[in-house]
């Protein structure tokens, strides 16, 4: 066969795109899953992006925390009621303005206020 | 230089345009996924026949896929096949740029060391033997000098010959994914076509 034979052109073409083809079809599984990754990427960017997707979320998570506050019962003991009590007192005494010798003569003031109510009665 | 007046063989069943979209133009999510199903193999190995690097190859490929779907999802199905070559083409010539620059600054740093086989562009070029996907498949000479010949057509040319012959594109699809004229594309092939003929004449 002549090199400028047409038919012989077209055979070694024909033999050229099925190596080719054969390279392409035996591609390994991990080149092939990179490709597969790589198309999905891609595609994502059309699809519609699920705007209810957080509100849902949000909502979901409000009900849970309902449930666990309303439901689940507590580990530890109820707390006392004094103490609560005390700690609301010493709150106040920290937090307001009156002079702290106020307070420390507090006592001595109820003392003296009993002995005024004793003489007036 | 004459032009080839040959005709190309080119396999129906590798035109996207042909066997896969109809004449009503659809967008369907679907048909763009099975599009770059089809196409990416070739993708790969066309990006890889330019790179010589499997993993540079399979970044320029997603970002050609990405690129394709960004902007011409939207477009004619009928027109993906050349579009998409479009964009790979632009990402393959964006990566060649930023090797050669990265050559230059290689070599001028390291004029002044003692190594000097770093900046040396024998050195750094792609070792023509090592034996690619086609030669391990294929496990002949024929498959190991066709990837080589590819492999040492400039650029264009290679183009031109995988984009006519392989993915079977027409001259004009051909020209509108390389972004040069008709002309153009047919002088790029019948280089290609002679260069290659030469080097595989023993397999011809």
């Amino acid at each position: 066969m002549s090199r400028n034979d047409p038919h012989n052109h077209s055979n070694w073409l024909v033999q050229a795109k099925n190596l080719l083809d054969e390279s392409a079809g035996g591609l390994d599984a991990a080149t092939l899953s990179r490709l597969n990754r790589a198309r999905q990427a891609a595609l994502d960017q059309r699809r519609p992006t699920r705007r209810w997707a957080l509100p849902a979320g949000l909502v979901s998570a409000c009900v849970l925390l309902l449930v666990l506050f309303t439901y689940l019962p507590r580990d530890g003991a109820a707390p006392d009621s004094q103490v609560t009590k005390n700690a609301a007192g010493d709150l106040d005494l920290v937090s307001s303005d009156d002079s702290l010798e106020f307070y420390q003569d507090l006592e001595f003031y109820a003392w003296l206020e009993a002995q005024d109510q004793d003489l007036g009665s | 230089m004459t032009i080839s007046t040959h005709t190309i063989p080119v396999s129906p069943s590798f035109s996207w345009t042909d066997q896969h979209v109809n004449a009503q133009t659809t967008t369907d999510e679907r048909a763009l996924e099975q599009f770059l199903k089809h196409v990416e193999r070739r993708a790969l190995r066309m990006a890889e026949l330019a790179t010589a690097q499997r993993d540079e190859a399979l970044d320029l490929v997603q970002d050609a896929m990405f690129g394709f779907v960004r902007h011409y999802a939207a477009k004619p199905a009928t027109e993906w096949a050349p579009l998409f070559y479009r964009v790979l083409d632009s990402r393959l010539n964006d990566w060649h740029r930023r090797r050669q620059v990265r050559t230059r600054w290689l070599a001028v740093f390291t004029r002044s060391a003692d190594d000097e086989e770093e900046g040396d562009e024998i050195a750094q070029a792609p070792d023509l033997n090592e034996p690619g996907p086609l030669l391990r498949l294929s496990g002949s000479e024929a498959a190991r000098d066709l990837e080589d010949a590819l492999r040492r057509l400039p650029s264009r040319q290679r183009q031109a010959f995988l984009l006519r012959v392989w993915e079977g594109l027409d001259v004009a699809e051909t020209a509108r994914a390389m972004g040069c004229s008709e002309g153009s594309v047919k002088t790029h092939l019948s280089r290609a076509l002679h260069a290659l003929r030469t080097a595989l004449e023993d397999h011809a």
